[in-house]
């Protein structure tokens, strides 16, 4: 007990206290009251019925056809976008990790797209597609490869991939940088002694180098899985999910639960669904891939 | 300067070590604490009431706190006033009456006000004879977008409907005398300027998903001659001739079958589809008649000059009726429940929303500032109104579109949620997705389920 309580001890919590309480504040209680929150039926333009309903919330979830389709577009979105950063990054970083000349200044454009903040990325990328005056109609025009303007956010065939590439171009920064470090981990005797035993370049690439970069590859499976699954921005400033449902993904269905329709208790719900989603892709992640590194 | 500071302070200095001891402090400093505490209500209850909390969204900033001064002037009453973006108004408001802040008046929109009556925020207006004696003057549709229930919630603030716009070169260029009476015409005319290459999609629709849909939607419904919702509430826009499935499919076959509205029209909002009118791409428009000054500006349009307003074409069993909006003018519950505080916020209604020194001032300063419509009769004959409407638009034609809007019909409690169900489905069936009927029969169904559950 003295040195569960010893004048450090006493000393830390001291000093720690007003911290933990802003967390408790700003975390930890907004976190379990949604919980809470989750639990009865709760409409804001209703503030005189917010009878408990148990687990309806949850439950309603699952016969609700929107909730599916919007579980379905997540996928296909997540599925698309990790993908694709996977693979561009994986390039990239097996490009920048060379010497050439400009490398350094090739690294440092690589970083625009990741500086520009999330709703100006959106915003560029609104006027690109433009159907009546995007760039890329504009572009494609002049060079002849359609003879007139194209509908692109309006084409619910083209829409979630559209919008999945304008998150790959912000998000493959990141994600090469977080590759490139594991590349340089790989000490250069792994490469000299794979020479020694006859390697080649493709051989060398396969046998060292990619299973190096597996804490790497994990670090950005699991990161842009997550931020792929949560995505909003996007969706929000190009489509409001639509044309019809076709960009209808779990976050835009949150939102405009719970901001639109002001239902808190049910869009509460649909945001426990959507975190234990995600946590338990990451678990399986870690579990499954974990084990290998 | 500097001996009479220290002489001063040297003074203060003794004051506090002979006669001024701990008790003394914390006693004055209880009674400053006090009186601090006491002077806001003292300012709240100054000379002419109590302080009126007002809350609007941010438009024509300005001239409302100009409009306040001269109240607090004329009334002595004094005015807190505070706004926020239209963007996050509705939810902002939402928080500020479940959270108990104060507010006496704010600006309502007719698409809040049964939501909002419902839960007990806002108050009737109509015990205030002299607010309800301005109806008079009013347009009828005005008065019943204020009015939930049998109840009157306020007076305007401004209003507008949705008009049929069209480039007069492009007319004649394409060989017509006179723009589409019928939205068969509009077809046939379109069809022509297609052909003669004028445009690739005459006709400019913005069906995006946004908040504007809607009043596109109920514009092309009521001058089909259908409806959403019948007078009791329920949903007729599924039957054939007198609902919306009439409306959506001409929209569909414009789309896909006769391509004089661009297929991208799902993803076309109203600011966007503004813009490529006023660029020229398109001879026809459906935009909010407020939207006439602007296209016909030469530095904001390319068509300057060439944009002019028609009756909102009719389908086989319509008129040339459209849909008009509101905004109002009205009172918080928390006013109504004390006399004097009901009082004061009903002048500043009537201030704002009715006469101010024997005119409608705020609104034709609305007008002139930045072209917002007017929901009073009277100031169409106002002489400075009519120059400044003559100078882009027609005003006669602008009276008598005016006087053919209808309120939205489907403005209830539920609205909201089921203007996004309806939105989508009205996208469905122009992306091929599903036939008009079926979308439509969707939207209905679920029109049935959210009155059941109200």
């Amino acid at each position: 007990m003295r040195r569960l309580f010893g004048y450090e001890e006493r000393s830390a919590a001291i000093f720690l206290a007003p911290v933990l309480a802003v967390l408790m504040g700003v975390a930890v209680f907004p976190i379990l009251y949604s919980f809470y929150l989750s639990f009865f039926r709760i409409k804001l333009t209703r503030p005189n019925r917010t009878p408990f309903v148990g687990l309806d919330n949850y439950l309603d979830l699952f016969t609700n056809d929107l909730f599916w389709v919007s579980v379905a577009r997540t996928v296909t979105f997540s599925v698309v976008s990790v993908a694709a950063i996977l693979a561009i990054s994986l390039l990239v970083s097996l490009l920048l990790n060379q010497n050439f000349r400009g490398r350094r200044v090739l690294s440092t454009i690589l970083l625009v797209p990741w500086a520009i903040p999330y709703v100006a990325n959106a915003l560029m990328w609104k006027w690109i597609y433009d159907s009546g005056y995007g760039a890329l109609n504009g572009i494609l025009y002049q060079l002849d490869f359609i003879d007139k303007y194209m509908v692109w956010l309006g084409d619910q065939d083209k829409t979630i991939f559209l919008i999945a590439n304008a998150f790959v171009w912000k998000e493959v920064p990141l994600a090469t940088i977080l590759l490139l470090v594991s590349l340089k981990a790989i000490p250069s005797d792994l490469y000299q002694a794979a020479r020694v035993d006859g390697a080649g370049v493709w051989q060398r690439f396969i046998h060292v180098t990619l299973p190096a970069m597996k804490p790497g590859f994990m670090l950005v499976l699991i990161y842009e899985t997550m931020m792929a699954i949560r995505h909003f921005d996007l969706f929000f400033i190009l489509t409001e999910g639509g044309p019809g449902n076709a960009s209808h993904v779990l976050s835009w269905h949150i939102y405009v639960e719970t901001f639109r329709n002001l239902s808190f208790g049910s869009g509460a719900a649909m945001s426990y669904v959507l975190a234990l989603v995600t946590f338990a892709l990451s678990y399986t992640f870690i579990r499954s891939l974990g084990r290998k590194v | 300067m500097a001996a009479d500071k220290d002489n001063g302070d040297q003074e203060m200095s003794g004051l506090l070590k002979s006669n001024f001891g701990r008790r003394d402090f914390l006693r004055t400093s209880a009674a400053a604490g006090a009186v601090a505490l006491a002077a806001p209500a003292r300012i709240g209850f100054a000379q002419g009431g109590p302080t009126i909390n007002m809350q609007t969204w941010s438009a024509a900033v300005d001239t409302v706190q100009s409009h306040v001064n001269a109240f607090t002037e004329a009334t002595g009453i004094p005015v807190n006033y505070g706004n926020a973006p239209w963007a996050q108004y509705r939810e902002s408001m939402v928080t500020k009456f479940v959270g108990g802040a104060p507010l006496d008046m704010m600006w309502v929109s007719d698409a809040w006000l049964p939501e909002w009556a419902e839960a007990g925020w806002i108050s009737p207006v109509d015990e205030f004879d002299f607010l309800m004696a301005y109806n008079a003057e009013a347009e009828d549709f005005c008065t019943n977008s204020m009015t939930y229930n049998g109840r009157q919630y306020g007076l305007t603030y401004y209003t507008d409907f949705m008009a049929f716009l069209y480039d007069e070169s492009k007319i004649k260029e394409a060989g017509f005398d006179a723009p589409p009476a019928t939205w068969e015409e509009v077809v046939e005319q379109s069809l022509v300027m297609k052909e003669k290459g004028i445009s690739d999609y005459p006709m400019m629709l913005a069906m995006a998903q946004e908040s504007w849909l809607i009043e596109f939607m109920s514009a092309l419904v009521f001058s089909h001659g259908g409806r959403f919702v019948d007078d009791d509430g329920m949903a007729v826009m599924q039957e054939k001739d007198k609902g919306a499935v009439e409306a959506l499919q001409w929209v569909v076959d414009a789309v896909n079958t006769h391509g004089i509205v661009s297929p991208a029209c799902v993803e076309t909002g109203e600011l966007s589809g503004l813009k490529a009118f006023a660029s020229g791409n398109h001879a026809f428009a459906m935009v909010a008649k407020y939207r006439l000054r602007m296209l016909n500006d030469p530095e904001q349009s390319q068509i300057a000059g060439n944009v002019k307003q028609a009756m909102m074409p009719k389908g086989p069993n319509g008129d040339h009726n459209t849909v008009g909006w509101m905004r109002f003018h009205g009172m918080a519950s928390q006013a109504a429940q004390d006399k004097a505080r009901a009082e004061s916020t009903a002048k500043l209604i009537e201030w704002f929303g009715g006469k101010a020194n024997g005119a409608y001032t705020f609104q034709k300063f609305l007008f002139l500032d930045i072209g917002a419509g007017f929901g009073v009769k009277p100031l169409f004959d106002d002489p400075e109104i009519r120059a400044a409407y003559d100078a882009y638009g027609n005003v006669d034609m602008i009276q008598a579109q005016q006087a053919l809007a209808m309120k939205k019909d489907v403005v209830t409690p539920w609205f909201g949620e089921w203007n996004e169900t309806n939105g989508s489905a009205w996208q469905s069936a122009i992306l091929g997705n599903t036939d008009a009927a079926t979308a439509v029969m969707k939207s209905a169904e679920f029109w049935d389920e959210l009155k059941q559950d109200y």
